[in-house]
């Protein structure tokens, strides 16, 4: 379902490119938010709520983001902003309306908020996943069937690469070559989005994964 | 293995940059077939690829990312990415086989074979329509035995929680509202699988419908209908909801009877629930939208205002106020563009109600009316006033007023410029000593540097008598004691050129007074020995 919160934001937005940067977080960030909502313990419906506010919250602030060298490229700001937020809103998740607050906003997009390290890294990691959901349905839309099973047969489903050439009836060599062809696209995919705003911690995310990735595997997606 | 000559053998020498072409490169290059066929024998190659795409843990880790969401299908996201940007006007597009089959999921069997089915005690009839909230059916009441019409929340929507408590919202707000000219809310019910909402039933048509077979209605119509309307709204805003998605659609006319019902507060909300009124979320059809719903602010129930006067208009001239082919240059019209009249494009429309349409149509809130009562007053006024009819001379001299206004404005301010140009240009000629004129023809003799702000009246006849003026010569005599020695000769000529010069170009009123001249001479004069004296007093 695409956020309602898109249209307001048409007119606001005259820049095209802009625009479909406030798609993809929102393509992102919706499940993104609910996982994080639900993996806090909240109920669907007020994960739902959740999610909302975030949306609105962000696209409110929108109308602070000036084109300029303060600010950096929409996109960037959008991510960098709506981190803040969410990491905010999931820490302290008593103060039900922090979306309301224009004081709230301001404290997110100059930085002051400092959200502690544990919900940061958390968020980094559900952030890497939603992004890595999303750049696979890019890549898998821009590559051949065959292709894209080689890479989850071998990879996501670890089934033997012999095993999987035979499946599929290819040789080993282009199981290889098309498992590592999306694998490298996937990474090219993700990076555009996860340089900019986890760039401050560039592997401390990708190291804790390996710490906690069983516990969080199992969240259902909305 | 050695490299025969023109042979296809792929080389033996492991390349990265070969690997590269392979990872990133286009497959039906030669490089790249070249690079495959030795990565197909090559397993130390094999591993240098892997490791080339991603390192082991970035493997593990992105492979146990998906596997999180390993049922594989990205529908969510590929729905979300492919949005049409102008879905906004294209929400009841809804498939009927698709329809059908979402009933046939919903509904229990029925007790008659003619029914499509059972929802609690409401025997389906059919289908009256669907929109963006959910569909809406025809159904009976078994218990009370009279017919209704239940809105059942749209399948996507059903399963989201925040949907499902505002459909609650929207349905506790609705049936708060009793009035007349609002349908009634008799039952809803939220704790199903599917929520639903059941509606008084009525039987007749929609003005959106009204209008597109019959055109634009009669004035008579469209003053009753808007007052029965606004008495609707003013009902539901004094209980705090707001409609928000008023549009000709949700505006129903009751067979036989005629009497107006608005329906469908299908996005209204309670001013006091806090959480949806900052929203600034667009819903709605855009045609008749407010500015503030377009543009995304808060909105209060002035935004029924605006879209109340759009349904006036559309009544009266058979068109939303603001048109455009994309819903998005609709909106932009909406939020900065001006209406054209609706006088203009129905000359049947009396003016009063053209000009409560103007002000229903404010783009700012608060030059609309206070309250839709208002509304419903003044609409009810000129009903009256309708009945006995005023003498039309004046209604047309006003608007033949209006139509000309720009006309008559233009005529205005271009006498007025004319007025101001002529009295300049006399200004400027009278000032214009004949000595600069002289500086002038005599490329920058310091002739009129001394003789100061002398004044000569283009009207006098200079010449006429064919003697030098008693004015003539003094200048004269001035700018030759100026001149130096050596072009007096030329001085001469030029002097007596700029004479004739100033005959020919006489202005036909040659007759000034002699008195007039004579005040106006010594004036100058007066000015011309002031100047004198202050010079004498600086040296």
């Amino acid at each position: 379902m695409v956020p309602d919160t898109r249209e307001s934001l048409i007119l606001r937005l005259p820049d095209k490119e802009d625009l479909a940067a406030w798609d993809e977080f929102a393509t992102i960030y919706q499940p993104l938010v609910y996982r994080l909502a639900r993996g806090k313990g909240l109920q669907d419906a007020d994960a739902q709520e959740v999610v909302q506010e975030v949306l609105l919250a962000v696209s409110r602030a929108v109308d602070r983001w000036k084109p300029g060298a303060e600010y950096g490229r929409f996109r960037d700001w959008l991510f960098r902003i709506s981190r803040n937020l969410v990491i905010n809103q999931l820490t302290r998740h008593k103060q039900h309306h922090v979306a309301s607050g224009d004081s709230v906003v301001a404290e997110l997009i100059s930085g002051q908020c400092a959200p502690n390290d544990e919900d940061s890294r958390w968020f980094d990691l559900e952030m890497q996943r939603e992004v890595f959901h999303y750049s696979a349905a890019r890549v898998k839309k821009k590559v051949t069937d065959s292709t894209w099973q080689a890479f989850w047969l071998s990879s996501v489903e670890r089934q033997p690469i012999p095993v999987v050439a035979s499946t599929l009836n290819m040789s080993t060599g282009s199981i290889y070559i098309a498992r590592s062809r999306v694998m490298a696209a996937l990474r090219r995919e993700a990076q555009r989005m996860l340089s900019d705003e986890t760039s401050n911690q560039p592997s401390s995310a990708m190291q804790t994964s390996q710490l906690r990735p069983a516990n969080l595997a199992g969240k259902k997606q909305p | 293995m050695k490299l025969s000559k023109g042979s296809p053998q792929p080389p033996t020498r492991c390349d990265q940059v070969q690997l590269a072409t392979l990872l990133e490169g286009d497959d039906s290059q030669l490089e790249f077939q070249k690079a495959a066929l030795h990565v197909e024998r090559c397993e130390h190659c094999q591993q240098q690829l892997t490791e080339l795409a991603g390192q082991h843990h970035e493997w593990e880790q992105i492979s146990d990312f998906l596997r999180s969401y390993s049922d594989g299908n990205f529908v969510a996201s590929e729905q979300s990415t492919s949005a049409d940007v102008n879905h906004s006007g294209s929400n009841d597009a809804i498939d009927h086989s698709q329809l059908r089959a979402h009933l046939d999921s919903l509904l229990e069997t029925p007790r008659h074979p003619e029914m499509l089915g059972r929802l609690g005690r409401y025997e389906i009839e059919g289908v009256i329509g669907s929109g963006g909230m959910g569909i809406v059916l025809r159904g009976f009441d078994t218990e009370l035995h009279r017919p209704v019409a239940i809105k059942i929340l749209a399948q996507h929507l059903a399963y989201s929680g925040a949907a499902r408590q505002r459909f609650a919202r929207e349905s506790r707000a609705a049936a708060a509202v009793v009035h007349e000219h609002v349908v009634a809310i008799h039952d809803v019910d939220t704790d199903g699988k599917t929520p639903y909402l059941v509606m008084q039933y009525i039987a007749g048509e929609s003005l959106q419908a009204r209008v597109d077979r019959d055109g634009p209605l009669t004035p008579r119509e469209v003053l009753r209908i808007g007052a029965q309307t606004a008495a609707g709204l003013h009902a539901a805003h004094s209980q705090g909801v707001i409609h928000r998605d008023i549009k000709p659609a949700n505006i129903l006319l009751e067979r036989g009877v005629e009497r107006v019902l608005v329906t469908d507060f299908g996005l209204a909300r309670t001013v006091d629930d806090a959480s949806l009124t900052h929203t600034g979320v667009i819903a709605g059809t855009p045609h008749y939208m407010s500015p503030e719903q377009a543009l995304g602010q808060t909105s209060d129930f002035r935004t029924d205002l605006f879209s109340l006067g759009s349904v006036l208009y559309y009544m009266a001239s058979g068109h939303a106020p603001f048109r455009a082919e994309k819903a998005m240059a609709v909106l932009n019209r909406i939020c900065h563009e001006p209406h054209r009249p609706v006088w203009e494009v129905n000359s049947e429309i009396p003016d009063d109600l053209s000009d409560v349409i103007d002000r229903l149509l404010s783009k700012k809130a608060s030059r609309r009316f206070s309250s839709a009562d208002e509304v419903h007053q003044q609409l009810n006024r000129i009903l009256a006033s309708l009945q006995q009819p005023r003498s039309l001379n004046f209604r047309k001299s006003r608007r033949w007023f209006r139509s000309h206004a720009t006309t008559l404005w233009t005529t205005l301010a271009g006498s007025l410029l004319f007025l101001a140009l002529t009295m300049s240009l006399t200004t400027y000629l009278r000032v214009v000593s004949p000595a600069s004129r002289l500086e002038a023809a005599s490329d920058g003799a310091p002739a009129a540097s001394l003789t100061g702000p002398s004044t000569q009246s283009p009207s006098m006849p200079l010449n006429s008598t064919n003697s030098p003026t008693h004015e003539e010569r003094t200048y004269s005599i001035e700018t030759w004691q100026l001149a130096t020695r050596d072009d007096r000769q030329a001085w001469q000529a030029k002097l007596e050129e700029l004479s004739r010069q100033l005959d020919t170009q006489q202005l036909p009123d040659g007759h000034r007074s002699e008195s007039q001249f004579e005040s106006a001479w010594e004036r100058e004069l007066g000015l011309i020995n002031q100047r004198l004296e202050t010079l004498q007093n600086s040296l």
